[in-house]
């Protein structure tokens, strides 16, 4: 138990440190809101007048890429990746490998707190806002809303395990060239952030379904709009915590692997 | 019983050599080459629990790199490591409880957050108890002068203000021994020698283990008694300084200020190696000739107006022995 108020110890700094970088704050959810501008203008010419698409309704298609772009908010609100990587290149990693506690959980831990900071400061008005103002489908039943957060929280575990794993792969490569873009566009396309899995080609469908990455976006999402419901609900979420369990291991396998290699090695 | 023990250790470097592009980077996948770097070759040492190590050696000797194979973030290629019957690198996290440590080049305080709220998670991830965190940091503020700064960020703190901070950091959760890699880098005077008194008062009233490495020779002649002396990854000298200081200190110079310059003195035992106007420096060997002996040789032929006597300092010494090494040191001295 001790060990949990140290890892709520950092939860609290973290929150309380956003607080000094307002300023980052507000450019980042300028850029959120531009690219959801950007995605929301993409599906509205696309829909071109249409009422739905592929069994889908324009309405509950915007509401996606929203939410998309909200979940997308969160993910995004933690340590960023560089830091953490440059804290290996520079060898300043070591020092926390000097201290007693587990570094992958003590940087999911500050992250709950900048996230959270985040979401009640500038996500949360932002978003209630558009959903005042804007035709949106919103889940009816409550019970739809626990499903979602579940959800929502899962897929921000399952982002937070792949993206420090394939962070922390910098220690073996030298350089990583360009495998970080494919990374990053791989993600970006499987997890379903701006084009949903129904709209795939039935091969890429396929291969998403069996990736951890559509329990990033598309589970969350989905559950919201009402693609996904009744007993595939529980069944999703499910499955992401199967990957939430998985992603968890090989990040400990890659973080093990690689502090093995720095105190071997040395910073 | 010891409370750090090394034995026969060695740390070699892998120094990959780098790739470029793409596809070099995936090549370095599979097989990377390699050149060796042997930054410690050969280290022995035993310290006592309370005792205060000054671990000396030019840059590159293999100090810092065996300060992180004691704190358990370098794994050694070889031989034996024991800090308080824990092997650190197996058991980090457990070691990371009885050591405080000081890098004096890097901080180990959150960048950002304001140094108190640093001691504030410190004292979380070392589980200290609320009495014992307010009675060390009563004590540190008010020896350290910590409250002038508590509240500012460590980004913004001065290089002395940041490593009083990062020592006070070091010692809140009561460790029992403490390394320190440089603690005194870039301070100024006054500051360093508020830093020395510290680290004796650490160690004399809470009976505090500590390996000191530094470049400031004065740092290890007011704190240790003992010197572990290195170079290229092997051990010179292992003992106390006042040894090092007779074997090596022999040579004395005299000054004198004669009243008229004309010629200059003859002497016996002693040489002039430096003179301006009436002023002459003589150097000389204690072994052979006394101070007293030169002074009753001079004073046959001139009139002294005024005259000091200076001892070698333990920095001139070792600076001697860094440029010439070992080569003249007596058996009974060499280890
Ligand atoms: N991570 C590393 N990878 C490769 N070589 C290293 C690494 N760390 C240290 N070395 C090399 O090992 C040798 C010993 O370095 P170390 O830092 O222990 O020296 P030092 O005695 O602390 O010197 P200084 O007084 O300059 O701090 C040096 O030649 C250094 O270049
Ligand atoms: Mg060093």
């Amino acid at each position: 138990m001790h060990q949990y108020r140290m890892y709520w110890a950092f939860t609290r700094k973290a929150f309380l440190r956003s607080a000094v970088y307002r300023f980052d704050v507000w450019s980042r959810l300028g850029s959120n809101l531009i690219f959801l501008l950007m995605w929301g203008s993409i599906w509205t010419a696309l829909y071109a007048g249409r009422e739905e698409a592929g069994g889908v309704s324009f309405e509950a298609m915007l509401t996606y890429i929203v939410v998309s772009q909200f979940l997308s908010g969160i993910n995004g609100a933690g340590t960023p990746l560089w830091e953490i990587q440059e804290k290996v290149r520079t060898g300043d990693i070591a020092i926390e490998l000097m201290r007693p506690f587990n570094v992958p959980l003590r940087y999911l831990f500050a992250d709950f707190g900048s996230v959270a900071f985040y979401i009640i400061t500038a996500l949360l008005p932002l978003y209630i806002v558009l959903f005042i103002f804007m035709d949106l489908t919103v889940p009816a039943s409550w019970l739809t809303w626990v499903y979602f957060i579940a959800a929502a929280f899962n897929g921000f575990l399952i982002r937070y395990c792949i993206e420090m794993a394939f962070g922390l792969l910098s220690f073996f490569l030298v350089e990583t060239g360009g495998i970080e873009d494919i990374f990053y566009f791989a993600m970006s396309l499987l997890s379903g952030s701006v084009i949903p899995l129904w709209f795939f080609p039935d091969w890429l469908e396929k291969i998403a379904v069996y990736l951890p990455f559509q329990g990033i976006y598309y589970i969350p999402n989905a559950i919201f709009i009402g693609e996904i419901f009744g007993g595939e609900i529980l069944f999703s979420i499910g499955i992401q915590l199967f990957w939430v369990i998985a992603c968890f291991f090989l990040l400990r396998f890659v973080w093990n692997r690689a502090s093995h290699k720095v105190i071997v090695q040395g910073g | 019983m010891p409370i750090i023990e090394v034995e026969n250790l060695r740390k070699d470097f892998m120094i990959a050599k780098r790739e470029t592009g793409m596809m070099g980077a995936l090549r370095s996948l599979v097989k990377r080459e390699y050149t060796k770097k042997e930054a410690v070759k050969d280290i022995s040492f035993s310290i006592e629990k309370g005792e205060i190590i000054g671990y000396i050696g030019p840059n590159g000797a293999g100090k810092s790199t065996t300060i992180k194979m004691l704190t358990g973030i370098l794994v050694p290629s070889d031989g034996k490591v024991l800090v308080n019957g824990i092997v650190p690198y197996e058991n980090r996290q457990k070691n990371a409880k009885n050591i405080g440590v000081v890098f004096g080049q890097r901080t180990q305080l959150w960048w950002d957050l304001p140094t108190i709220e640093s001691f504030e998670l410190l004292k979380e991830i070392y589980q200290v108890s609320n009495e014992r965190y307010k009675k060390n940091m009563d004590t540190f503020t008010e020896v350290l002068g910590l409250n002038e700064f508590l509240n500012t960020p460590v980004r913004q703190l001065s290089l002395g203000q940041r490593m009083r901070a990062d020592i006070a950091a070091s010692l809140l959760h009561d460790p029992p021994i403490l390394f320190l890699d440089e603690p005194t880098i870039g301070l100024d005077v006054v500051a360093k020698e508020k830093m020395r008194t510290f680290i004796k008062e650490i160690n004399q009233d809470r009976q505090i283990t500590v390996i000191l490495t530094t470049h400031d020779m004065e740092d290890i002649e007011k704190l240790c008694e003992r010197m572990v002396l290195i170079d290229h990854g092997t051990k010179m000298y292992d003992g106390e300084i006042a040894l090092v200081k007779e074997r090596f200190g022999k040579t004395r110079t005299l000054i004198v200020d004669l009243e008229e310059s004309k010629q200059r003195p003859p002497l016996t035992g002693g040489e002039i190696f430096k003179e301006e106007g009436s002023r002459f420096w003589i150097k000389f060997n204690r072994d052979e000739v006394s101070a007293s002996d030169l002074i009753a040789q001079i004073t046959k032929t001139h009139n002294i107006k005024d005259l000091t006597v200076e001892e070698p300092e333990i920095e001139s010494i070792i600076s001697k022995i860094y440029q010439e090494g070992f080569q003249d040191l007596p058996d009974t001295v060499k280890v």
